[in-house]
This record gives C-alpha cells, sequence and structure tokens, in this order.
C-alpha cells in the first residue's frame, strides 16, 4: 500500500555546513501521525525542507535517496506544485505575513483552490480557531504568538492538505496554548483523514500525539517506532529527560 | 646507478625559478622597443600580430591599473563596494590641476599632493560607512562620485573653460616625459612599487585583520580591532592610490575634462575587477589587460571585416566605437552569471584540478 | 514664478513617481536593486517613437504596443539575467543590472544613431493660462495619465486577488513558498511592471525632451526617489519622485541648471547619512 510520505536512504549536504542528513529513511502510512524527535541541529528542519522544496533556498542539495508522497516523487518538484498536490506546511517560526491581515493570510493560503471553494474553507479554519475570527482585520505581526501560530496552522489548512508538515509548532509557546492547538490538530487531522508529521524538540508532547516516533541525532535516524515503545526507552529518557525536567521548572 | 627522480613541477632546477623572472623582466624591458619599432630582431610584425596594441595604450592600461589595484584592494580584501571609483581620478585630476597647472609646483610634488587629496578625499567618502553598511554604503558612493565630477565641472569652468582643464609637461627633474618610452619606464616601476604595497599591506597584521573583516565583522571586533577605523584607513590608502592614477592620467592626457569621469568611467573599473577577478590583486592587473586588449581587438577585426558582408560588416565598420562598450557589458554579465570569480579564478580552479589529476597519477 | 516652478516640478514629479513606482515593485518583489531602470525609460520612449512616428501606429494601438513590448522586455530581462543570479550577493546583480543598461544602451545607439530624436504624439503640447499662470497642457496630461496608473497599480496590488499573492510575496519569501504562491511568476509580474511603468514614464519624458540615451540619466532620478522615499515602501517611491521632481525644478530655476544633479544627490547623499530608511521607509540591516 502507498505510503502518504515514503523517504528513502536521504542524504543532504548545505554547501556550507556539510552532510546534514545522512542516510535517513522514515515512512508515514495514509492517515498516520508521526513524530520526530530531535535535539536542535540534529537536522529535522532539514528534512521538513527536503520534503517541501525548500532546500534551494537554504542552499542544501539532495545527494542521495528519495522522497515520495502518494507514491509520486517530491524530488525536483517546485514547492509550490506540491501544495497544490496536498502538501501542507506549518513551517518553523510560523512565517505568517506579517503586514497582512488575519484574513488575507488565509485567503493567499485559498489562493491555490476555486473561488468558489473559499469562503468555505476559511469559515472552516475560523470555527476551528475563533480567535483569529476576532482578529480577522488585524495585521498579522500585531498577533501574539499563540495567536500568530493558529495564523499558521489555519493557513495550511485552508487547503485541507493529505499530508501536513508541522515544524516546531510549539516552540515559544505557553504549555497550556499548546495543547489547545494540538487539540484542534489532532481533530481537524482526523476529519480530513490527512497524515501528519510532528517536528519537535519537546519530545513528551509529540510522543502523546503521535502513533509513531523516530528520533534523528546528528543527522541519522537512531531509533524509531511506537511511540510508547520510543518514550520508554533509555536513550530518550536520558536524552529528554533534561527537556521535561526544564519544563516543569519554567 | 640511481637517479633522484622528481617529478613535481615545484621542485626542478633551483635557477629555473630565478630564469624564469629574469625572462618575464626582459620582456617587459623589451616591449616598449617592440611596440614602437613593431618589429622583433629584424622581424617586422604585422598591426594584427600584436594584437593592434600601441605602447600609448600600454601606458593607459598602466595608469588605469592603479585604479583597478586599489578598487580591488578596497572591494576584495576590506569588503567596501564602491561604484564611484573614478571621483578619486577627479580629485587627483584637480589637485594635480592647482598644484601643477595654477601653482607650478614641480611634477613628484605634484604626485605626492595628489596623493594626498586622495587619502583625505577618501576619509570623507569612508564616512558613510561609520553609518550604513551594504547597499546604502554603495548608494552613498554613486551619490558622492556625482557630487565630486560636479565640483570638478565648476573648477574647470571657473578657472579654465570648456575645452578643459591643461597640464603641463610632466618632468622629473631634468628628465622630461615626453615619449611614450618614457612615460612606460616610468609608470612600469610605479605600479609594480603599488603592487607589492599592497600586496604586503594585505599581509600585514591589520591587512589580515581587514581581510577577516571583511568575512566576520564580529569576530574581528572581539580581537580587539576597531573595525570602522581600519575601513576608513583602507579608503584612504585606495583613494590615494586612486587620485595618484588620475594625476597621471590628467597629465598623460594633457587635458581633461569632467566628461573625462563619468558614471561610465566609475564602472568600468568595476567591469575590469569583475572581469579579473574580484578581491585579488592580479585580477586588477589581467581586468586592466583586458580592458586594453578588447578596444584593439576589436579594432583589428573591424580593419579585416573588408571581407565580410551585411549586418557583421555593418556592425563592426559603422559602429565600431560603440562595440566595445556593449561587448565589455556583455562579458560582464555573462561572467557574472556562469562564472563570477573572473579570469584569475578561472585558472586557479584550472590549475586545483590539474593539481588533483596529477597528484592521483 | 514660484507657482510656474512648483506646477513643472509636480508634474515631472508625478512621471518621476510612476518610474520610482516601477523601481521599487522590483525591489520590493526580487530584492533588486535596479540600475537598468533609467534604460527601461529610455527604451519606453524608443519603443514610442518607433510606434508612433516610424511606423504610423494609431496612437490608442501604439500605447498598447509600447506597454505590451516593455513588459515583455522587463520579464525577458528576470528570466534570462536576473533569475541565474538568484541567492547571489547584491553587488552581483547590482553590477548585472548596470552592465546590462551598458549593453541596451549600446543596443539603442546601434539600431537608432546617436542623434537624438523628436517624438510627437496626439498629446496636445500648447499652454492654458490659469490667472496669470502658464499651465502647460503636456505636463497636465503627463501628471494625469501618471495618477492614474499609480493609482491603478495601488488598486491592482490591494483589492484583486494576484496583488495580495505579489504582497504576500514581498512580505516574506519563504512564507509564500510554503504556501503554494508560484514565485517565479510573481517575479516575473513584478518585472513586467516595473519595466511598463518605466516605458510609460519614458514616454512623457521623451516627448518633454528629446528622445536619446540621456533620458537613462533623467530616468536614474528615481533611484534617489526611492531611497529618499524609503526603499521598502511602495507610498515612499511615489513621495520621493514628487519629491526629486519639486526640487530638481526649484534648483533649476534658482540656482542654476546645471546643478539639479549635485542638489538632488547631495540630499540623497544626505538622507542615506542621516536616515537610510528614509522618509517613510523602515529601519532594517544593510544588506550585503
Amino acid at each position: 500500500m502507498t505510503q502518504a510520505l515514503e523517504i528513502r536512504d536521504l542524504s543532504v549536504r548545505y554547501a556550507s555546513k556539510g552532510l546534514a542528513l545522512d542516510s535517513v529513511s522514515l515512512s508515514i502510512p495514509k492517515s498516520g501521525v508521526v513524530a520526530l524527535l530531535g535535539a536542535n541541529g540534529a537536522g529535522k528542519t532539514t528534512l521538513i525542507r527536503a520534503i517541501s522544496g525548500l532546500l534551494p533556498l537554504h542552499g542544501g542539495q539532495i545527494v542521495q535517496g528519495s522522497i515520495q508522497m502518494d507514491g509520486q516523487s517530491v524530488l525536483g518538484v517546485p514547492a509550490h506544485t506540491l501544495v497544490r498536490r496536498g502538501l501542507g506546511q506549518v513551517p518553523e517560526g510560523r512565517l505568517v505575513f506579517k503586514q497582512l491581515s488575519v484574513e488575507e493570510n488565509l485567503k493567499v493560503g485559498a489562493a491555490v483552490l476555486p473561488r468558489a471553494t473559499e469562503k468555505e474553507r476559511l469559515d472552516g479554519v475560523y470555527a476551528l480557531f475563533p480567535r483569529l475570527l476576532e482578529r480577522r482585520r488585524q495585521a498579522a505581526g500585531w498577533l501574539s504568538g499563540g495567536e500568530q501560530q493558529m495564523l499558521a496552522l489555519g493557513r495550511a489548512l485552508v487547503t485541507q492538505p493529505r499530508l501536513l508538515l508541522v515544524d516546531e509548532l510549539s516552540l515559544g509557546l505557553a504549555p497550556l496554548i499548546v495543547s489547545a492547538i494540538y487539540k484542534q490538530l489532532d481533530l481537524v487531522g482526523k476529519t480530513l483523514g490527512a497524515s501528519i508529521l510532528v517536528v519537535e524538540q519537546n519530545a513528551r508532547l509529540a510522543l502523546n500525539f503521535a502513533a509513531t516516533a523516530y528520533v534523528l541525532e546528528r543527522g541519522r535516524i537512531t531509533l524509531s517506532g511506537p511511540s510508547e515503545e520510543v518514550a520508554l526507552s533509555a536513550v530518550v529518557k536520558e536524552s529528554y529527560l533534561g527537556a521535561i525536567k526544564q519544563e516543569r521548572e519554567a | 646507478m640511481t637517479h633522484n627522480v622528481d617529478s613535481s613541477p615545484r621542485a626542478g632546477l633551483p635557477w629555473a625559478r630565478t630564469l624564469r623572472w629574469l625572462v618575464a623582466v626582459a620582456a617587459l624591458v623589451y616591449l616598449p622597443t617592440l611596440l614602437t619599432e613593431r618589429q622583433i630582431f629584424g622581424y617586422a610584425l604585422s598591426n594584427m600580430q600584436l594584437l593592434n596594441i600601441g605602447l600609448s595604450q600600454v601606458n593607459l592600461m598602466l595608469i588605469t591599473m592603479l585604479g583597478a589595484l586599489s578598487l580591488n584592494y578596497l572591494t576584495g580584501s576590506a569588503g567596501l563596494i564602491s561604484i564611484g571609483h573614478a571621483a578619486f581620478y577627479a580629485v587627483g585630476a584637480m589637485s594635480a590641476a592647482i598644484t601643477g597647472s595654477q601653482w607650478g609646483w614641480p611634477f613628484p610634488a605634484v604626485l605626492v599632493a595628489a596623493a594626498l587629496s586622495g587619502a583625505l578625499a577618501g576619509l570623507f567618502a569612508g564616512l558613510p560607512s561609520l553609518r550604513v553598511r551594504g547597499l546604502y554604503f554603495v548608494l552613498s558612493t554613486f551619490a558622492l562620485h556625482y557630487i565630486v565630477v560636479f565640483i570638478f565641472m565648476e573648477y574647470q569652468f571657473k578657472f579654465f573653460d570648456v575645452v578643459g582643464v591643461p597640464y603641463k609637461a610632466a618632468e622629473l627633474g631634468s628628465w622630461a616625459l615626453n615619449t611614450p618610452t618614457r612615460w612606460y619606464f616610468f609608470l612600469l616601476p610605479l605600479v609594480v612599487a603599488v603592487y607589492w604595497l599592497l600586496h604586503n599591506s594585505l599581509r600585514t597584521r591589520e591587512g589580515r585583520a581587514m581581510q577577516a573583516m571583511r568575512d566576520h565583522e564580529l569576530a574581528a571586533t572581539a580581537n580587539g580591532i576597531d573595525v570602522r577605523i581600519l575601513r576608513l584607513k583602507a579608503f584612504a590608502f585606495s583613494s590615494s592610490i586612486a587620485a595618484v592614477g588620475g594625476a597621471l592620467y590628467a597629465y598623460y592626457l594633457t587635458n581633461v575634462t569632467s566628461e573625462f569621469f563619468g558614471i561610465q568611467f566609475a564602472i568600468q573599473f568595476i567591469a575590469m575587477i569583475i572581469i579579473g577577478g574580484m578581491g585579488s590583486l592580479p585580477g586588477a592587473v589581467v581586468g586592466a589587460a583586458v580592458w586594453l586588449l578588447l578596444p584593439s581587438i576589436i579594432n583589428g577585426l573591424a580593419a579585416q571585416a573588408g571581407d565580410t558582408t551585411g549586418l557583421v560588416r555593418s556592425m563592426l565598420f559603422d559602429h565600431k566605437p560603440q562595440l566595445v562598450q556593449p561587448i565589455f557589458g556583455s562579458v560582464v554579465i555573462l561572467l557574472l552569471i556562469f562564472a563570477p570569480w573572473g579570469i584569475t579564478g578561472m585558472v586557479s580552479r584550472l590549475q586545483a584540478k590539474f593539481a588533483a589529476r596529477r597528484a592521483k597519477s | 514664478m514660484l507657482i510656474q516652478v512648483l506646477l513643472s516640478g509636480i508634474a515631472l514629479g508625478s512621471i518621476y513617481g510612476l518610474v520610482a513606482l516601477g523601481f521599487a515593485v522590483i525591489f520590493k518583489a526580487t530584492d533588486v536593486f535596479n540600475f537598468a531602470q533609467g534604460m527601461l525609460v529610455a527604451f519606453g520612449a524608443y519603443f514610442a517613437v518607433t510606434t508612433i512616428n516610424l511606423l504610423g501606429l494609431p496612437f490608442p494601438v501604439a500605447i498598447l504596443a509600447i506597454v505590451a513590448a516593455s513588459a515583455a522586455l522587463g520579464v525577458i530581462i528576470h528570466v534570462v539575467f536576473i533569475q541565474p543570479l538568484s541567492g547571489r550577493p547584491m553587488l552581483a546583480v547590482i553590477m548585472l543590472t548596470i552592465a546590462l543598461s551598458i549593453v541596451m544602451r549600446a543596443v539603442i545607439e546601434i539600431l537608432y544613431g546617436l542623434q537624438g530624436r523628436t517624438l510627437t504624439t496626439p498629446i496636445p503640447t500648447g499652454i492654458f493660462m490659469i490667472g496669470e499662470v502658464r499651465v502647460s497642457q503636456l505636463h497636465l496630461v503627463a501628471a494625469s495619465v501618471s495618477w492614474v496608473c499609480m493609482a491603478a497599480f495601488f488598486a491592482f496590488f490591494r483589492f484583486t486577488p494576484i496583488g495580495l499573492l505579489m504582497r504576500a510575496t514581498a512580505d516574506g519569501y519563504e512564507a509564500a513558498l510554503v504556501s503554494g504562491i508560484n514565485v517565479k511568476v510573481m517575479n516575473r509580474l513584478a518585472w513586467g511592471i516595473g519595466a511598463s511603468l518605466a516605458a510609460v514614464g519614458g514616454l512623457f519624458l521623451g516627448q518633454l525632451q528629446i528622445v536619446s540615451t540621456e533620458l537613462e540619466h533623467i530616468g536614474l532620478l528615481a533611484l534617489p526617489a526611492v531611497v529618499i522615499g524609503g526603499m521598502q515602501s511602495i507610498p515612499g517611491a511615489i513621495i520621493g519622485g514628487l519629491l526629486v521632481g519639486l526640487i530638481e525644478q526649484l534648483a533649476a530655476t534658482y540656482i542654476s541648471p546645471k546643478s539639479t544633479d549635485i542638489v538632488v544627490y547631495g540630499l540623497l547623499l544626505m538622507i542615506l547619512m542621516v536616515r537610510p530608511w528614509g522618509l517613510f521607509g523602515q529601519r532594517e540591516l544593510g544588506r550585503v
């Protein structure tokens, strides 16, 4: 059965920094939810960029391996085409259009859709995140961190993607807001039947959310499997116990 | 019987290197004779064989090389980009007009005065770098260029006339620079000396700091080096050399107008260093040499174009003078797209490839 | 008379504003500081001479041809020359646009010769009086058309879906990629618009002056206009254009005709020293 996402032996090199990913393999089944864990600089964002076609923008290059979305290769395919094929992305740092209003941000996301469906999709996002509806005319740059994260997620969801990449959703946000957003993400995922790849430094969060997990360390997958098992592994406990401790102290 | 065979090219006969230097020096010394008499060892050479180059053009190339060297020093080494470099030529020419034509100072003193005024102008031009960087700084050099040329124009019309600013004959003491050959033997050592000066300046602690500054401004600052002062120094140094170039230019041509220093002139310098290779002194030399060869080759081709027909013929014959600029421009464009490291960069890449290949075998 | 000078300043300033707008669109969208904008103005004037005077096309057709040709030129420049240099340092791109302007100038000189040409169009060139003030009809038409074009662009930019995508791309390049915008098309669109705005400016400037490559010099006044107004600001570019027009006319009248360059560029220098992000721009780190 074709996987929603199938990555095989992927190696990526940056012009200035050398090999960032080394023979990485990962797969997401249809409607599956997968977590990708790892410390800062492990290569998680590189993997996301490789999938969504943003590597050239950052000076990166795929030196070997294959990436297939729904059985079709995405290598060399321009980013905007992938969006039309059903790829959605909530990038690290949110990357909302700061000078555009909330509504305009969503409209941009909807640009690939036929005009007729735009209103319905926007309403769907507003139902999911009522706070966005309140602030629909405000410039996105003025929103709080949590609201911007909702907006970035909403913008990606407008197209009802089949594969959704979520990069560091929790970064810089209060735990309450984060869990609220993850709840909505869970809801939407189930409704749409979307496959989701969640990249997180916050291991506990990701392991709670996803059914399967992969651990990335310095460009290599060191551990993978069902989340419960991964959570119990000594490696993860050691590496991320510290992270959980910091969380409690914060 | 044992042989001491060493196939590496670096080793080899110890006096081979000295020999190569001697041949180069001999060639350079013989060059003016070659170009003025158009014959080698009694064997006459046609214009085309000499690439249509005359000694006069070689001299102009040497004068221009000063500008290219100083610009590459500034741009490549210190990381400052100046579109208005021709302005310093104008400063030098104006200073030479004041000290030489108006006050009657002797030639060497004129050159020194030009250097000083260039340094001063460079300090002033470098001031914006204390405030802004990058694109804004480039724009400031662009604006300054217009302003300096305007000042020159005002000076020209106030003290002289529309024909231009005249210059006296150049002489070093009693030795007058009144033939191209004499100019050549004055300019060549000067350019070599300037090259040597710049080359060594890059090797000093300050010089290396500057190159560090180009790449990592924060790191250089952390080392206790005041980056901003270094930048100003680099600008002053570079501009003083360019000003000397400007004074020489004026004396060589004996008459200049403000139009000589237009933005076209400034752009040619940048084109030169892009073609030759940015950031390296050899690149400046190569770039200036290309600037010399190109018009001559085109003129030579035009002269030979009697046989070709139609469009090519009309392009070459009727538009001879206008072809230099677009061809220059196209070369720059092609290089920027395909080989931004210039000719010297391409050469060093080829050398690296050969070395790697030889290392394998 | 002061009012006289102010009126011509506003008229010329409107045209400069149009050219500066084109420049700002290109800069905001593709991050390219287009030194060839001056030559695009000249090209516009030469397109005009060719279609109106040499080919004798009816005026409306000629206008369409000019706009189409210049837009196509802009797109071609982007695809052939600018796109290969994406990701390169800014100096390389600036040098490319400068080299391009040199080549463009030579192309014009080869095709049309060095002599200037006169551009005659159906636009009235008479003068009418309002009280004691002489108003040039050409100025009036030029200014009005420029404002109409600028307003049209504004409407396009703010209210149409494609305008929204352009604004988004200018706001965040990576964000645009992530959202599925075809940024290549956006870039080409920006260059097409930027070039055709310059061409319309060239049409008027060509009629106010002689059509020659010297128009490049006038077109380049868009540079100080954009910097003074604020490089990242579209309204800033227009106001910068107006200011440059006014200052130029005031300097030409009250100081000397030759002083305009130094006054405008002197002002540019001052702004760079004191407030480099321009009157309406926002603080930003120097690039390169």
